[in-house]
């Protein structure tokens, strides 16, 4: 209809101008500055003008920070199997469930998405600290003898994180689920496929995309997620974000700490741009 | 009909075993929620599961000035957040819907790409930039202000565009051909027809803000810091009760508004990022 019709007038950019304006100044400025910032030297914990490749060459050969982004790296890839594994069940009995608490069982398998992820975490530490739930009822049945530190550990960050991050991955899948038509399924099992067959050669296929864009979209949450990794681990299990937090805030290094988040948006970028080719489903986003 | 009954027999067993892995998965994604909650009733200093003894007195600290102060600061940042990102987001995603002129797709990634990137990331270089500015001592409200603006605009302008294009396409030709003015059409058509969308960005708006760790962690000050900065500083001191009680009223608040704006003006349709018709 009135697509088009003004094309040539001024209009757009005058509704447009303050949110750009906001966009430019507080989004875009601060992470060039960021970009920048990776690329000059910090001496004395002040940032200097001399351009250099050492920040990168810096985290790229110390054996702990590349322990750190490999941890970054197994995190994210276990978190997001993980999820998809434990959402693809939950997503498809909420599309094709016809119980009358549909909604209700809807609204309980999102709700944690109103909790902050230290809500979502604190109570991991109540069952996996030392004088948790786990030694207590392990010892109870005389499973073990003494304690046993669960935490800090990579283990305890993968399961917090795939715990506060199920819910994307649920309404991805949802998503994508909720398009195929549920008369396909029937059509293929009067034409004599078994259900799991049905499944296999039905549903997954078509699911495929929603899989995918909940795997990627969960990856690249828990690549940068702090609070979960700074409760459940520790300095001896530091993940990208709080070495990030490390250099900022602790250290003082600028320069390093720029690069690290460089090199984490650069990975995450490069991932949703392949995801964006392989067509998956961003309806979470 | 003897088909459709050998269908459902071989249905039922594969449906029963879903049911099952689907408890599971309820229990694994609720239970440490609810088990925060219970341990805010320990009669002990410690956070035990189950809980020794029965005892209000971490709640009576948790609604203490010290919480209350830092959870009314989340609340004034969080509210302010929605109105000021719901205000641009309404002229951006109308100028985006409406109009076809140069530039809009990067128009469209620019106001999309706070999501794309860790939001932890735009919180170092904001901080980066006011230190550059000269303001890194001044900031705290209006700095955590203007970032999570930046990180809840993608959600409001989402959920708008969304009620956007449910429209009818030609409400507002109809309404001009009836003598009304692009005022008027915008005020007594558009807008009455998309407030449930605006009230729904604002709310995920809200919500994004309240819950938000990530950038907060940066630009926050002792003195002016949002309830979940501040939980997450005492947790270095050990997981007292308090902080369980804590966690449990930051969960509750979203939770009360979600339900009454969706009793009042349906969020659920906004969920899936498509509306349905």
């Amino acid at each position: 209809m009135s697509e088009d019709r003004s094309a040539r007038t001024p209009t757009p950019w005058l509704l447009l101008a303050l949110p750009a304006a906001v966009l430019l100044v507080f989004f875009v400025l601060p992470n060039a500055l960021l970009l920048s910032a990776s690329f000059l030297k910090t001496e004395a914990q002040q940032l200097t003008n001399q351009p250099t490749l050492d920040n990168y060459k810096f985290l790229l050969t110390r054996p702990l920070y590349l322990e750190v982004m490999l941890r970054t790296l197994v995190v994210g890839l276990c978190v997001g199997a993980l999820d998809v594994l434990l959402g693809f069940p939950l997503a498809y009995f909420l599309v094709r469930t016809k119980s009358r608490w549909k909604g209700l069982l809807i609204a309980l398998s999102l709700a944690p998405l109103l909790a902050s992820v230290i809500v979502r975490t604190y109570g991991w530490y109540i069952i996996l600290n030392r004088f948790g739930v786990v030694n207590d009822a392990l010892l109870g049945l005389g499973a073990i003898e003494d304690r046993i530190s669960f935490m800090p550990s990579t283990g305890a960050i993968i399961i917090g994180l795939a715990h506060a991050l199920l819910p994307y991955a649920v309404l991805t899948i949802m998503g994508s689920l909720g398009g195929i038509n549920p008369n396909l399924e029937k059509a293929a099992m009067s034409l004599g496929a078994n259900r799991t067959r049905t499944f296999l050669s039905v549903v997954l296929p078509l699911s495929v995309p929603g899989v995918v864009g909940g795997f990627i979209l969960v990856f690249s949450i828990a690549i940068s997620a702090y609070a979960t990794p700074a409760i459940l681990g520790g300095p001896a299990t530091q993940v990208a974000a709080t070495a990030i937090y490390n250099f900022m805030i602790n250290l003082l290094d600028w320069s390093a700490g720029a690069a690290l988040a460089v090199i984490l948006i650069v990975s995450s970028l490069l991932l949703l741009y392949a995801a964006a080719r392989m067509g998956a489903s961003r309806a979470a986003l | 009909m003897s088909d459709t009954r050998s269908i459902r027999s071989d249905t039922t067993a594969p449906w029963a075993l879903l049911c099952v892995v689907v408890a599971l998965i309820y229990v694994f994604s609720l239970g440490p929620i609810l088990i925060t909650a219970a341990v805010s009733f320990n009669e002990t200093n410690r956070s035990l599961f189950p809980p020794r003894g029965w005892s209000l007195r971490w709640w009576t600290r948790a609604f203490g000035p010290e919480w209350t102060q830092a959870l009314v600061f989340s609340l004034k940042l969080s509210t302010l957040t929605a109105v000021l990102s719901t205000t641009l987001a309404l002229p951006l995603a109308f100028a985006l819907h409406r109009y076809r002129f140069p530039g809009r797709e990067a128009m469209i990634a620019l106001a999309l790409g706070p999501l794309m990137l860790p939001t932890l990331v735009t919180g170092v270089g904001l901080l980066q930039m006011f230190q550059y500015a000269g303001l890194r001592d001044h900031i705290g409200f209006g700095a955590l202000l203007a970032g999570h603006l930046v990180i809840c605009l993608p959600f409001a302008v989402r959920t708008v565009s969304i009620s956007l294009q449910t429209l009818p396409p030609n409400v507002e030709l109809a309404a001009a051909s009836l003598g009304a003015t692009r005022w008027n059409t915008l005020r007594h058509v558009v807008f009455p027809l998309i407030k449930n969308g605006l009230v729904a960005g604002a709310v995920f708006a809200f919500i994004h803000s309240f819950t938000d760790v990530n950038l907060s962690l940066f630009l926050a000050t002792p003195g002016e810091q949002p309830i979940t900065v501040k939980i997450l500083a005492f947790l270095e001191f050990g997981f007292a009760p308090t902080l369980a009680a804590v966690s449990v009223i930051t969960l509750v608040l979203p939770l009360v508004l979600v339900a009454v704006v969706e009793r009042i003006s349906g969020l659920g349709d906004f969920i899936y990022g498509e509306r349905r018709a």
